[in-house]
């Protein structure tokens, strides 16, 4: 049984953001939002859970420094240590700076590649909202919520609940084969 | 030929209503019509001839490298004890060049800065630019690049040996490289909405196949809005920190040495300043003509260029004070050879002149923007902005150049001459990065559609309740 999504357009940014809360109060499941910027007010609309991305920032971060600090310290001081005018081989200062490195380096890297790959399930190459050729506007200059639904029946339903909080255009998508 | 400001400017109340960071009547749509219009519109003339000059020169670039790289270090002017010269130069110039885009893309969101929205994507891109030109000559100038990698990089090499950490250069691969990579995964990330714009608003399938690749299926959900902000927030308060640090370790490699002239503690803030100083005079002499041909004097304002000849300015006096500084520390310290350095081989060396060119573009050039007027002409701009850029690279040439040429010991002295190839590779890597910038602003939104969308929105919702604040008045 493939996926329907209904999709509902809206001009204004605030009527977007309230339609989704009053949907989402009406109790329809699976909704989401599209806009071309940040949405003010819908991760609270959508009740969406906080984000872990600082988490995964730390972690990465924390991970990078003590591993950058470590190599240092077995590269030099351990595996391969060089007597340079009597300095110690391990020397705390002078690792410094490219333990901060290692630690933004890393840090960089989890954000990125967490969001992209993680959080945003990307890159894909289809998605059942593209089936609607209406729906590009989302990336232009319009705010859409879709919900997602089994059978054409609810659908059906989902539509008119769509309209009476206010979309401008109302259809459903089937998702591909 | 000063551009008369917006009639809202008047207003003293502007500056809360945001009137000049966009003009005249905006939505989404003609946004996206005039943001956009640029990348769907055929090449233009000018533009196709500009990438022909910059091919001509990238061209020149890579003749230089090639020669570089067969005949060897010798091919340039360097000596003993000159073994620093145009590489160096060249090195720090760039790379304190791409400062300024971090600090406009990162430092001044962290600030809420609202006028960086519509310059941030450009002088992110110039970032990215002016680092892949600055990375070119460290690994040059080792002579032989491909003995370099097993001292540069710490992999496991059949030599069983590691690099030594407690060198400044090594700290400069890791900040360099590091730097690099964040640039161009946060520009990529802050990209992605206006690719997927660029997707949904293109007329041919070919288009929007490219496009819609670049996107990665992008499309726009709540879902993911949730956390590109906190992303884009985190990156952006990463690379603060970051872009501090390089330019700190830049100074390093040469505060660490015995050097008179470079042995300093305030070369750290001194560099930074000074590369906050070029990138913004970098990115003005861009964006002059760029927001004039390109159609975006309605997004890049007055207001803009003003904020950043301001900018200018207080680095300006940074720098200034650096100066008065290290010529302060040279008398106080009795020491002669720094002395010989600050009092005689720079003002009345066989350099003075480019002394006295890096004090005039550096030190007086940039008084003119305590002017209003001085900064809100384009002309004065520009012209500013350019000769500034000459006096950071004059900088740079005199703290490696004078400060080595006449070292410790007079037996020891050498002049320096730069070779045609010097020459080629500095020319050649300017052309390169106006090639690379032409296509940047040919194939992607020279300006952050998305983020502009959002501070129309933001300006307009803070206006109705400023309006309606009004109306509440007796």
């Amino acid at each position: 049984m493939s996926r329907r999504f209904v999709l509902g357009e809206f001009g204004e940014p605030e009527a977007c953001v309230e339609a989704a809360r009053k949907l989402r109060e009406q109790g329809v499941a699976g909704l989401d939002a599209y806009s071309p910027y940040p949405l003010h007010g819908i991760d609270e609309a959508l009740a969406l859970p906080r984000s872990k991305v600082p988490l995964v920032a730390l972690t990465g971060g924390v991970l990078g420094a003590l591993g950058g600090y470590a190599m240092q310290w077995w590269m030099n001081a351990v595996n391969y240590p060089i007597n340079v005018g009597n300095r110690p081989p391990h020397g705390f200062w002078t690792n410094i700076p490219i333990t901060f490195e290692c630690g933004v380096l890393l840090s960089v890297l989890s954000i990125f590649f967490s969001s992209i790959f993680g959080f945003f399930q990307l890159p894909r190459t289809y998605h059942p909202v593209f089936e609607s050729e209406q729906f590009r506007t989302a990336s232009l200059d319009a705010f859409w919520i879709s919900a997602e639904t089994g059978d054409d029946d609810a659908a059906a339903g989902i539509e008119e609940k769509f309209r009476s909080a206010g979309a401008r255009r109302v259809h459903t998508v089937t998702e591909a084969e | 030929m000063a551009e008369p400001l917006p009639a809202v400017a008047t207003d003293p109340r502007t500056e809360l209503r945001g009137l000049a960071l966009i003009q005249g009547e905006q939505d989404d749509g003609t946004l996206n019509k005039s943001l956009l219009h640029y990348v769907w519109q055929p090449a233009q003339p000018g533009w196709l001839i500009l990438v022909l000059i910059g091919l001509g020169g990238t061209g020149l670039l890579f003749s230089a490298v090639t020669l570089t790289v067969a005949k060897g270090i010798g091919m340039w002017g360097n000596n003993i004890p000159v073994a620093w010269a145009f590489g160096i130069i060249n090195f720090v110039w760039w790379i304190g060049i791409g400062h300024a885009g971090t600090l406009i893309s990162a430092i001044l969101l962290l600030f809420q800065q609202k006028w960086r929205t519509s310059i941030n994507r450009f002088a992110e891109a110039m970032t990215l630019f002016a680092v892949m030109q600055a990375a070119l000559f460290p690994v040059l100038h080792t002579g032989r690049p491909w003995f370099a990698i097993y001292w540069l990089f710490p992999y496991p090499s059949l030599n069983k040996i590691w690099p030594q950490f407690k060198s400044p250069l090594m700290w400069d691969v890791f900040a360099v490289s590091t730097y690099f990579i964040t640039s161009l995964l946060f520009w990529y990330l802050g990209l992605i909405p206006d690719l997927a714009s660029l997707r949904d608003s293109s007329t041919s399938r070919r288009k929007r196949i490219a496009y819609g690749i670049f996107s990665l299926g992008w499309r726009g959900s709540a879902r993911h809005w949730h956390h590109y902000k906190i992303a884009y927030l985190l990156l952006a308060g990463l690379a603060t920190p970051l872009v501090l640090s390089v330019h700190t370790i830049v100074s390093w490699d040469f505060a660490v040495s015995i050097l008179p002239g470079w042995h300093t503690t305030i070369f750290p803030p001194y560099f930074v300043a000074g590369a906050v100083f070029s990138g913004f005079a970098m990115v003005l002499t861009l964006i002059i003509p760029a927001r004039k041909f390109m159609g975006l004097k309605h997004v890049v304002t007055i207001r803009h260029l003003d904020s950043m000849a301001k900018v200018m300015l207080t680095t300006g006096l940074i720098v200034a004070y650096g100066y008065i500084m290290e010529h302060f520390a040279a008398w106080y310290s009795d020491n002669p050879y720094e002395g010989h350095v600050f009092f005689f081989t720079r003002p009345r060396g066989p350099y003075a002149w480019a002394y006295y060119t890096q004090m005039f573009c550096n030190v007086m050039v940039p008084q003119i923007f305590w002017l209003k007027r001085a900064r809100q002409n384009i002309a004065i701009l520009w012209i500013g902005s350019v000769l500034v850029n000459v006096g950071m690279w004059f900088e740079r040439f005199n703290i490696i150049v004078t400060s080595l040429h006449q070292d410790f010991i007079p037996s020891n002295w050498h002049m320096y001459y730069p070779t045609w190839v010097d020459l080629s590779l500095l020319s050649g890597t300017i052309c390169f990065f106006g090639l690379l910038f032409l296509l940047f602003l040919k194939f992607v939104p020279a300006v952050a559609v998305s983020e502009v969308k959002e501070l129309r929105h933001e300006l307009r919702v803070s206006h109705e309740s400023m309006s309606e604040l009004e109306g509440a008045k007796p």
